[in-house]
């Protein structure tokens, strides 16, 4: 404050504000009063990035290899040089394709910074050279006097020098549901919390101020949590660093296996570009092209079966995320409530009653008989200055629109559900002086006239802070009695009192006077200013609290979530006692945990001699966080199973988020303000209240819940469980078949063997037959009931584990290897070829003016009669593997129960999956069969079936398999063969 | 494929390949690799079992005189020995070295037509010495033993037989090659009728060979090209039908095909001449996918000095 005064002179009542010449100058210094979007990676950096991720730069090898040996080829003369050069070409189109996809997805999701600008009022009413004058609200410095008035934005972080009546809405910033006020006086040393500052974005609902610029821009409290926001770095999603894992794992196989062939090789005295060639093939058949867009594609599904279930997902990735979820640190206000005051409870005939608080209410049940509700209801309608906006007669009474604050919105409600036609009443009840809520008297009283057209007497009605009520009042209405209010009596209200503040609840009293006839006629003055009637000795009638209540929803889905093995913190800005009395109204703590504090109360010790590791609950206040170090933090989440923390700042939602993630858990934040934003960017997932939440919530979360519904959360997370075991079982699927495209080429290399398949043929499986079934496996039903076990564990349970690799690579895709091999050596033998002469063929078999070569029954064949022989063979493997891809596909429906427990049918996208495998290899052979530069041939029937008994030993001995898991659970053959 | 655990502690490498605390090799006991081990020793013995097994059947529904299907090798190629890289024949007729190869390539060839290889009768069956019909020689099985051959006399080949001149015309510059057409099993081939051959070719007809002709490729090349001798049973340019049909590896061991030796006379020296050979018949094919069936391409660059 001593460094601001110099700076507009000893006049501070009657401010001139700051000189044009010497703003424009503050201006040039601070730069304008807007929020500076962050730096943003230009799309032509993003783009090359999905060009080199994932398999991408595998594939870009082999590309290049290609076009290296298609050089030394032409160079050579060899006519098939040209195959290369395709093959470098598809490669190439490949990664390019797959990039554009991954591309176009991540654009999908937009920018946080563009909500935070959105929120920058237009103008400001600001004082320079003396007088008033508009300005945009970007030309505001520091030093500015501006006004303020009911209704307007703050444009600018603001230390108040005058005000009246103001109050402001900063739900957004702090998670606080009601209005606050604010005054000159410094009330406390956070800035957050002291009254005379207003902040940057948010709304003055009511009054007028004026203050001066303390803080301009991205300097402005919202400013630096936009900062927070976009400087916490985009964590990696658990499912993207599953498939960065699993990317790991199969580019390692990749090149290990192609360096040791190469190596094999050059050293078996193969030519160095024989050699190069086999390294392309290798890494071709090892690489599965296509299962990252599967995997895409296979979220984006589960993505839009949630949006259908009002979980907007903004990141694909996030999807499983959910599932993985093992903490949800979620907001108040908004969020597990409704953000709207509501009446909670009521005392009167010295008895408290609940009142419904759920979102439709539309009667109440509490008993209504007694004529002291009567006189209390009475009260309630007309000390109230609320008023419906007109026209809302069909829309639900919760829903209308209310002019007036919070609390005495939450009381017309009320009483209009109760008695209806508020508006009636108070009609008949005319109004003739009022007295408003001020801070000094804290209290509002109303003069009317009766509906009782025999009652000539004024009715006075009077509430407000229930201890300022009682000290008017000498005598309380019990049973609709007067009676006077003796020390037991006052000693229930405190009792009463104290237990609804104990709830969190803000509590407000209501008292009556009935002026007497004689004293108060017909035509008496009544003047507000001079107060000329009693406002003492009246009679009591009862409390209302009220609170910002829970979702009916979110009890039950809290539960659900314990039993899913999701921890729930509650994480907000209000009060901790209402943040307890919430948490506790729905299940975070539960009915039978305590707090320490409650415990230390109960046994009636210090707080300092309870044993902490007693207390499953905890509410950790934001000024106890403040001073913590990271380890005692860490200990209260570890010990603590149930937490709540109140009055934390964004910065400290962050730290809690952390603090979660330190512990590997997988942490979703949930959140509606703008004060959630960094915490929703920095949780593994940000969940945002779609209908409450602010833009910026919206913006840095992952996540929409659309009907504000935390129940969707467990929708999300059942989802998110059941597409991570299914990426397993699409990725168990697709990898299998990659030892069937893998050893062709180490047989070829080893035995000198015709080529069994091509580099072309391999491509048309992972990118043609086996897409549709992959992404099929996204539909499959969950084997038991996901949401009764444990969170995944980060790094224990991975989505491709060494049993999966395992399985798929040594057992399931060497049964195909061979049974496609059975095919290819069918192939040859009744052309003409036995096994045995087709051991070492292979150099003559390549020679391109080799065009005698005698075959087992000395036959004489040219080259292109034994290429075309070559693409036959390759027809015949490529269909193999097809056939017994249908098999895998069956057998990956289950990793655990029988097909015939899961069902063959249930599935149908499966059967889609299959029917368009067979339709694509039909369409192959015998469409394209005439197409050279496919390699494929139209082949015979029978071929389609060689490998069939093979599909079959597939399928029984994964039936086996799964037999044995489940009979002998722990036994060496689950933790080998379980994935 | 212990992989999977490894990238597990990026840091801990030599941890995984020898823990010393719990005795774990790649992250596995000792007993735990033996048991492993011991499963996929049953897992792929069992799975080399059936593969053998069903091999076994497959071959069983094959037969050892002859295959099953034979659409991909009919119609036959057509071959020119000696076998040359990218079809080219080139050499100085002042160099011998430069021609080695090809003269080592046909006498290599033609040493089974040597009459010392041909004298059991037991083998041999004496066939006409002019052209006949096919000559059938029952069932593709060995229910009779081994089927006879014909005989086919190198020294038909004349002046490019190797007998008179060893160099094959080479070292005169006058180069010999010869031709066979592919052997399929059972394969018989019909000579063209007389109407659908080139006029050049109609004067030496007859109904039981199966002509063959050689051409400029190119038009430019066809005064190059010179003249062409062609050498074959009893002046024939073309391969008898009573070789045909041919009975396979395992009934006829020792079965000789029609040859037909060509001797390019007077070529132009210096210069790349393309030389198109083919043979006619109604069911031999061209193929331009497949260019040595039914006829082959030969580029000659003789160089004088």
């Amino acid at each position: 404050m001593e460094s601001l005064s110099p700076m507009f002179g000893p006049d501070l009542n009657f401010p001139r504000g700051l000189t044009s010449a010497r703003a424009a100058e503050i201006l040039a210094r601070d730069g304008p009063n807007a929020l500076t979007p962050p730096k943003s990676t230009p799309e032509i950096i993003k783009f090359l990035k999905q060009m080199v991720g994932g398999f991408s730069i595998l594939l870009w090898v082999g590309a290049l290899l290609c076009w290296i040996a298609f050089g030394i080829q032409v160079a050579q003369g060899v006519a098939s040089a040209f195959d290369n050069l395709y093959l470098g070409v598809v490669l190439a189109l490949v990664v390019i394709l797959t990039g554009i996809f991954a591309y176009y997805q991540e654009a999908k999701s937009t920018n946080i910074m563009a909500s935070f600008s959105k929120m920058i009022p237009q103008q400001a009413l600001v004082i320079r050279d003396g007088e008033k004058r508009e300005v945009s609200a970007e030309q505001l410095v520091v030093g500015d006097m501006v006004e303020i008035k009911g209704g307007d934005r703050i444009p600018a972080d603001i230390r108040l020098i005058f005000a009246q009546g103001c109050k402001v809405d900063n739900s957004s910033l702090t998670g606080e549901s009601e209005p606050q006020s604010r005054s000159c006086d410094f009330t406390h040393e956070n800035p957050l919390e002291t009254k005379n500052i207003a902040f940057y974005s948010t709304t003055c609902l009511e009054g007028t101020a004026t203050g001066m610029v303390i803080n301009t821009g991205d300097q402005t409290i919202i400013g630096r949590i936009a900062s927070l926001a976009s400087g916490v770095g985009n964590e990696k999603t658990p499912i993207a660093i599953e498939i960065e894992h699993f990317v790991h794992i199969v580019a390692g196989v990749a090149v290990s296996i192609g360096v040791l062939f190469f190596i094999i090789a050059v050293s078996m005295k193969y030519k160095v570009l024989d050699s190069i060639i086999f390294l392309i093939g290798i890494i071709v058949a090892n690489v599965p092209e296509g299962l990252l867009a599967t995997v895409t594609v296979s979220l984006s599904l589960t993505a839009k079966r949630m949006a259908k279930k009002n979980c907007l997902v903004k990141n694909l990735e996030a999807v499983e995320t959910l599932g993985s979820t093992s903490i949800i640190c979620s907001d108040k206000t908004g969020t597990l409530t409704q953000n709207r005051m509501t009446v909670a409870h009521l005392w009167f005939d010295d008895q408290i009653y609940s009142a419904d608080t759920s979102e439709e209410q539309t009667t109440q049940s509490f008993d209504q008989s007694s004529q002291s509700w009567a006189a209390l209801s009475k009260v309630v309608t007309l000390c109230n200055r609320a008023e419906f906006k007109p026209g809302q007669e069909n829309v639900p009474i919760m829903k209308r629109v209310v002019v007036g604050d919070a609390s005495e919105t939450a009381l017309l409600k009320f009483a209009e559900v109760i008695l209806g036609d508020v508006m009636g009443i108070r009609k008949r009840n005319r109004k003739l002086a009022e007295i408003p809520f001020n801070s000094t008297n804290k209290f509002q009283l109303s003069i009317h006239e009766t509906e009782d057209p025999n009652d000539k007497r004024f009715l006075m009605v009077m509430k407000g802070a229930p201890e300022r009520i009682l000290e008017r009042c000498s005598t309380i209405m019990i049973n609709g009695e007067e009676q006077p209010l003796d020390r037991e009596r006052a000693e229930a209200f405190q009792t009463a009192y104290m237990e609804l503040g104990g709830l969190g609840e803000r509590v407000l009293g209501f008292c009556h006077l009935y002026l007497p006839e004689d004293e108060f006629p017909d035509t008496y003055p009544f003047d507000t200013d001079s107060m000329n009637f009693p406002t003492s000795n009246l009679c009591f009638v009862g409390l209302l609290s009220m609170i910002d209540p829970p979702r009916s929803t979110v009890p039950d889905a809290v539960s659900k979530c314990r039993s899913a093995g999701i921890k729930v913190i509650m994480v907000t800005g209000d009060h901790p006692i209402t943040a307890k009395a919430i948490a506790k109204s729905v299940g975070i703590i539960s009915a039978n945990s305590e707090t320490v504090e409650d415990i230390a109360k109960r046994l009636n010790v210090p707080v300092e001699q309870v044993n902490k590791e007693d207390a499953r609950a905890a509410v950790i206040n934001g000024m106890e966080l403040k001073d913590m170090t990271t380890e005692q933090l860490d200990e209260i989440l570890i010990n603590h199973s149930e937490i709540v923390f109140a009055r934390t700042s964004p910065q400290q939602k962050l730290i809690i988020v952390e603090g979660c993630q330190r512990q590997d858990a997988v942490v979703a934040v949930t959140g509606d303000g703008v004060n959630d934003s960094p915490a929703l960017k920095k949780a593994d997932i940000g969940i945002a209240m779609g209908i409450a939440g602010s833009d910026a919530a919206k913006n840095a979360a992952d996540m929409i819940l659309l009907d504000d519904n935390f129940a969707s959360i467990v929708t999300g997370v059942e989802e998110g469980r059941l597409i991570f075991d299914n990426l397993k079982k699409t990725i168990a699927y697709t990898l299998t078949k990659n030892i069937a495209e893998l050893c062709p080429f180490l047989i070829y290399i080893i035995a000198s063997v015709p080529l069994p398949i091509g580099t072309i043929t391999i491509l048309f499986i992972d990118l043609g037959t086996d897409i549709i079934p992959s992404v099929a496996l996204a539909y499959e039903k969950a084997e038991s009931d996901i949401m009764n076990r444990r969170p995944r564990h980060k790094k224990k349970d991975r989505l491709v584990n060494e049993q999966l690799a395992v399985y798929s690579y040594l057992q399931i895709g060497i049964i195909q290897s061979i049974g496609a091999f059975l095919a290819y050596f069918t192939v040859y033998a009744e052309q003409g070829w036995l096994p045995n002469t087709l051991l070492g063929l292979r150099v003559n078999w390549e020679d391109d003016y080799y065009n005698d070569i005698e075959d087992s029954y000395g036959q004489e064949w040219t080259r292109y009669q034994r290429t075309y022989l070559q693409w036959t063979g390759y027809t015949a493997f490529f269909v193999s593997i097809t056939i017994q891809q249908v098999a895998d596909l069956i057998i990956r429906k289950t990793r655990r129960n029988s097909i015939f427990q899961q069902g063959l049918l249930r599935n149908k996208v499966i059967w889609v999956g299959i029917v368009s495998q067979i339709a694509i290899a039909l369409i192959l052979s015998y469409g394209l069969g005439s197409v050279t530069a496919l390699n494929f041939t139209p082949l015979r029937v029978q071929y389609w079936f060689v490998a069939m008994p093979y599909a079959i030993l597939i399928w029984v001995y994964d039936e086996i398999r799964k037999l044995f898991i489940r009979q002998y659970p722990g036994s060496w053959w689950d933790k080998n063969m379980y994935y | 494929m212990a992989r999977g655990k490894a990238k597990e502690g990026d840091g801990n490498w030599k941890k995984f390949i020898w823990n010393s605390e719990k005795k774990e090799f790649l992250g596995r006991t000792g007993g735990s690799w033996f048991k492993i081990l011991l499963f996929y020793l049953i897992f792929y013995g069992c799975l080399a079992g059936i593969f053998i097994g069903t091999i076994q059947v497959m071959l069983l529904t094959i037969s050892e005189f002859e295959p099953k299907y034979q659409d991909r090798v009919a119609p036959p190629g057509l071959t020119v020995i000696p076998r040359v890289l990218k079809t080219e024949i080139s050499f100085s007729i002042a160099d011998a070295k430069s021609y080695q190869e090809y003269v080592a390539g046909l006498n290599k060839f033609l040493k089974d037509y040597d009459p010392d290889q041909q004298t059991s009768d037991m083998v041999f069956d004496n066939c006409a010495e002019k052209p006949e019909d096919y000559m059938n020689r029952g069932e593709f099985s060995n229910v009779q033993g081994q089927k006879k051959v014909c005989r086919f006399k190198r020294d038909w080949l004349e002046n490019c037989s190797g007998i008179l001149d060893p160099s094959y015309g080479y070292k005169d510059g006058k180069p010999c090659v010869v031709i066979k057409l592919n052997r399929v099993l059972g394969f018989k081939p019909k000579p063209p009728l007389n109407d659908s051959l080139p006029p050049e070719m109609m004067g030496k007809y007859n109904p039981y060979v199966l002509p063959v002709h050689c051409f400029a490729k190119k038009e430019e090349d066809v005064d190059k090209i010179g003249t062409i001798e062609y050498y074959g049973m009893a002046g024939y340019a073309g391969f008898p039908l009573q070789y045909y049909p041919y009975y396979g590896k395992l009934l006829q061991p020792k079965y000789l095909q029609p040859l037909l030796a060509v001797q390019f006379t007077n070529l132009t020296y210096d210069t790349e001449v393309r030389v198109e050979c083919k043979v006619y018949g109604e069911n031999i094919g061209y193929s331009d996918k497949d260019r040595f069936q039914g006829r082959f391409e030969v580029k000659f660059d003789i160089k004088s000095s």
